[in-house]
């Protein structure tokens, strides 16, 4: 009988035992887990800010949708399983679709709402609130996506929005992201998403075993904190005008194979439109499906190449005008002076033919850049060449070619190329072909109608001519124009900070530049007078034609100018791949884009026909 | 109540009462229903967001159970034993034929029941069957005890228990089935069966235990359904089992453990108002207990167990006739067995079976079996130490 008192004695001694070591020992380890079980952090997200117009126009806005979303804590059960089967059935998805979704977004985030179907429509958005009993788990939570009311109008600048690259997961979670949020993946939603991302609101809340919200409720909140507006230079209606003419230009050759423009603000440097064709739709890369993602990324036409800040072209010759600057400024050529400009040169027993041989006879620089004689500025080539230093690799860097311009998408601007010495030397091919290892006459005589191996880039040009529209200062260009709040106040001015640098041109010889890019556009002999000739006074464009060789086919067609040409407002660079002649192809996309910005009617364009 | 013994009795009235309450045992009756109370109290507050809109739902109906119980415990009190004897095989055929009608209703039903209803009532027959089956197998041994050889006389104990509790298990209800186990073997030990009989029972139900759980599985044939397995096993690593029942031992540690050393009181036992921990007012109160009250109160819980089992094991010594001692060890076995495997599966170091907690755990026809035990007790000590004729 005592053996029944002493098991009695043993057994509740295990027991305290076991207790002591749950309670006492591991007490704190199942406090933690008893809190894990209760707290809930329900995240609210953020709605991304908006980008407009200079304006106020938006140009992306986020747009509130209602996402089919599990949560993982309560999608265990048989019930569950049944729920996303019938889910699964009702969305005309097999059987296992869902579940096996579930499964796979839970092994890479155990703890986060796996998202089922995005952009719930009005039917599932019934068929889920009148079954919500029989779906445990399973809600409709509010997201944002992006919506671009201008449709393809500035995807390049504008760029897209995406996941966060799992290369890139690192980087962003110093940032404070959480790994699940959309972010800019490139142009302007990248380059800004400091300001454009907002801050997802966070709530703990106190739930029971079926999820439900219960008695203390929320324990502490972070309320949502949507993203900031972000205002862009960028002027819709001249945006619109410039791409719709490069879309007419590229189409109407038959041949072309795209363009790229860009009017900035020469005062300023507020690029006021930017633009590449052929062009993409930026929502594909948020809702589209992979195969349109792949069809993006691998079409010929590259639509998403950013021509006008990542497209290479050889200057022509828009050229010009930096050599006269040059020339001027390194007295290879005294003002009034006039050369001998028939339609070839011989030159170190080479002969250099001038565009079409065109003899233009005893003419001075003004009237050289007039009628774009080629034979004028060969004649500048080889005083230069034949003297010390490097006037035409000189002031082309002072332009600012060679190097990217500073626009604020630090991502895809290329440099362009200023060929020199250096880069002869880098180039050449000793064992076949030793002599051009050194930097020749032709080299210089190329060089000065923008040929050879120099290449550059829309922007480069725009910011080029705007030193010389502004009277010699080097603008960095800017799209981003300021973070405004809701009521459009401004809580941060993005322009203000953006240095400019004086070119050191003198203004007596910047004088002499702008006198012969007016009469290219408007004097007799003006290469685009066709095309500006009768604009008013009001509008006067000053600017230069190019048409620059391509040595795979049809030449490249250039136009870039500036106006109202007495006190100028805009400057406007435009490239046409294969698109012949400047003045046919850039020149009246050039016009149609200022008739936007400056008012005329845009059917005082000419259609151009006169020489390169 | 007020009324000790050695009081002199001014009425007659509390003459009665005193002659009512003489030799009753106030150390088991004190904690038999201080636990009672304390069970009740517990019910409350884990249950009262259970049902929507009545928050007393639970409460109430174990008020009422426990007040039916403490009627039946004092007329219990006075049952005469030896005349019951006489209808010992009536007892056996009732305890038989209504837990062989649960099992019959219970496979024409859904799953399981373990319930007969007549009208609003429900009785759950193998629990009062607990009291039963010890008095059968007491009367079975001491009328057998001399003239039958020891083997033959254990089989037939073996037979008797087996049949309801064959019964209980195919319901299907484990836990009762090993309590009814669990009493024959304490009589029988307590009468002085060789210490070889409880070697073979032993050897044979492990046996049995690891036929049914692996190799009959392991041949293709399942004698208990997966969730039965589930239930059994998963005390062994129950954080690898994803199963409900993994869940809700997994759930239970939680508590216990959060309730840390003095626990978080009854509003702060988020586990269980929360309802992260099921059957917390019924198989799995103990560790409500655990939660709202920590290592103290759970400790003093257990502690007052003891008590009621010392007192038992008292009473079992003290008793007047054979029978009684038998009855006695039976009850003690029953009382001790649940309360060890109850509290043992809330901790974790038991498999889950189903076995209620004595006088804690939500329910009519346990508290009332559990209040007739005690009963049972008391009617045994007082016989035993009030001087005069037997069942007075």
């Amino acid at each position: 009988m005592t053996s029944f008192a002493a098991l009695a004695l043993l057994l509740f001694g295990v027991l305290i035992a076991r207790l002591w070591f749950l309670q006492v020992i591991g007490g704190g380890e199942y406090q933690e887990r008893a809190e894990a079980n209760r707290l809930r952090t329900v995240i609210t997200e953020a709605p991304r800010g908006a980008i407009t117009d200079r304006n106020g126009k938006a140009l992306v806005t986020s747009r509130e949708v209602l996402n089919l979303v599990a949560e993982p804590q309560q999608v265990g059960g048989a019930r569950s399983t049944a729920a996303l089967r019938r889910l699964s059935v009702a969305l005309d998805h097999p059987p296992g679709f869902f579940a096996a979704k579930v499964r796979k977004a839970q092994e890479a985030r155990p703890f986060e709402p796996v998202v089922l179907e995005e952009e719930t429509g009005p039917e599932l958005q019934a068929y889920v609130e009148e079954r919500a009993s029989q779906l445990p788990g399973i809600s409709l939570r509010a997201a944002y996506v992006r919506d671009y009311p201008q449709g393809s109008t500035a995807a390049h600048l504008l760029g897209y929005t995406g996941p966060i690259p799992a290369e890139q997961a690192e980087q962003y979670a110093d940032r404070g992201y959480v790994g699940n949020e959309t972010v800019g993946r490139a142009g302007i939603e990248a380059q800004y998403e400091q300001y454009l991302r907002g801050i997802d609101g966070r709530e703990q809340v106190e739930v029971d075993a079926r999820g439900e919200v219960v008695g203390r409720g929320v324990l502490s909140r972070a309320p949502a904190q949507p993203g900031e507006t972000l205002r862009l230079s960028i002027d819709l209606k001249v945006q619109k005008a410039l791409e719709a003419a490069l879309r007419e230009e590229v189409r109407g050759s038959g041949v072309s194979t795209g363009a790229a423009g860009v009017a900035l603000d020469p005062r300023t440097g507020a690029v006021l439109a930017l633009a590449s064709y052929p062009t993409f739709d930026p929502d594909v890369f948020q809702s589209g499906t992979p195969r349109e993602v792949r069809r993006v990324l691998t079409a010929a036409g590259r639509p998403l190449l950013d021509r006008a800040i990542a497209g290479e072209y050889p200057a022509a010759s828009t050229f010009k005008a930096i050599t006269a600057a040059a020339a001027l400024e390194s007295g290879l050529y005294t003002p009034g002076e006039s050369i001998n400009s028939p339609g070839s040169v011989t030159l170190y027993k080479t002969l250099f033919r001038g565009f079409n041989n065109l003899d233009h006879g005893i003419i001075n620089l003004v009237t050289a850049l007039e009628v774009s004689s080629d034979t004028f500025f060969y004649e500048l080539a080889d005083r230069s060449f034949r003297r010390q230093g490097w006037p035409f690799q000189d002031w082309s860097r002072k332009f600012g070619l060679g190097r990217p311009t500073g626009l604020d998408l630090t991502e895809g601007e290329s440099a362009g190329l200023v060929p020199d010495l250096a880069y002869k030397r880098r180039t050449c091919d000793r064992a076949t072909d030793p002599i051009n290892c050194s930097w020749r006459p032709g080299d210089s005589v190329n060089m000065s109608i923008g040929q050879g191996n120099v290449l550059v880039t829309p922007i480069q040009m725009a910011v080029a001519y705007a030193a010389i529209a502004n009277g010699g200062t080097i603008v960095t260009p800017t799209l981003g124009r300021a973070v405004v709040d809701q009521d459009g106040r401004v809580l941060r001015d993005l322009v203000s900070a953006r240095a400019s640098r004086p070119l050191g041109l003198k203004k007596e010889n910047a004088d002499i530049i702008r006198q012969g890019l007016r009469r290219a556009a408007n004097g007799n002999g003006g290469t685009a007078t066709p095309v500006f000739g009768a604009l008013p006074r009001s509008a006067q464009v000053a600017g230069k034609t190019g048409t620059a060789e391509n040595p795979s086919g049809i030449d490249h067609a250039w136009y870039v100018g500036y106006a109202p040409a007495d006190a100028p407002e805009i400057v406007v660079a435009v490239v046409v791949e294969r698109g012949g002649q400047g003045a046919n192809a850039a020149a009246p996309a050039v016009c149609r884009a200022m008739s936007a910005y400056l008012g005329f009617g845009a059917a005082r364009c000419g259609t151009g026909a006169k020489a390169n | 109540m007020a009324t000790l013994p050695g009081q002199v009795p001014a009425s007659p009235a509390r003459a009665r009462a005193q002659s009512a309450l003489a030799g009753i045992d106030w150390w088991l009756l004190g904690a038999a229903l201080a636990v009672s109370g304390f069970g009740v109290y517990v019910v409350k507050v884990a249950t009262e967001g259970d049902v929507p809109g009545d928050p007393g739902y639970f409460f109430t109906r174990q008020v009422a159970y426990a007040l039916i119980g403490l009627v039946a415990l004092f007329f219990v009190l006075r049952l005469d034993l030896d005349r019951l004897s006489r209808y010992v095989w009536t007892l056996y055929a009732i305890l038989v034929a209504s837990v062989g009608v649960v099992l019959v209703l219970g496979s024409s039903a859904r799953g399981s029941t373990r319930w007969i209803e007549f009208g609003p009532i429900r009785l759950q027959p193998s629990e009062l069957g607990k009291v039963v089956i010890a008095f059968v197998i007491a009367v079975v041994v001491v009328e057998r005890i001399k003239s039958m050889d020891s083997a033959r006389l254990s089989l037939l104990v073996a037979g008797v228990t087996a049949l309801p509790a064959g019964i209980v298990f195919l319901q299907p209800d484990l836990g009762t089935a090993l309590v009814y186990a669990a009493i024959a073997l304490a009589v029988l030990w307590v009468a002085g069966q060789p210490i070889t009989h409880f070697i073979l029972f032993g050897t044979v139900l492990v046996g049995a235990a690891v036929l049914v759980l692996y190799l009959l599985p392991a041949l293709g044939v399942n004698v208990l359904q997966p969730y039965q397995v589930d239930r059994l096993t998963s005390f062994v690593d129950s954080g690898a089992d994803r199963s409900a029942t993994g869940y809700q031992l997994e759930q239970s540690k939680v508590a216990i453990g959060s309730g840390g050393a003095f626990g978080k009181g009854p509003s702060g036992a988020t586990q269980t108002i929360n309802d992260f921990l099921p059957e917390h007012h019924t198989d799995f109160i103990f560790a409500v207990v655990a939660e709202m009250f920590g290592f103290l109160g759970a400790g003093l819980l257990i502690a007052v167990y003891l008590i009621i089992i010392w007192r038992a094991i008292v009473i079992m010594r003290e008793a007047a006739t054979e029978l009684e001692r038998l009855l006695a060890a039976g009850i003690t076995a029953m009382f001790a067995f649940e309360v060890f495997v109850n509290i043992g599966m809330n901790v974790g170091i038991m498999p889950i079976t189903g076995i209620p907690l004595p006088f804690m755990s939500y329910g009519g026809s346990h508290t009332l079996t559990n209040l007739v035990a005690v009963g049972v007790l008391l009617g045994i000590a007082r016989r035993a130490r009030l001087p005069g004729p037997r069942g007075a």
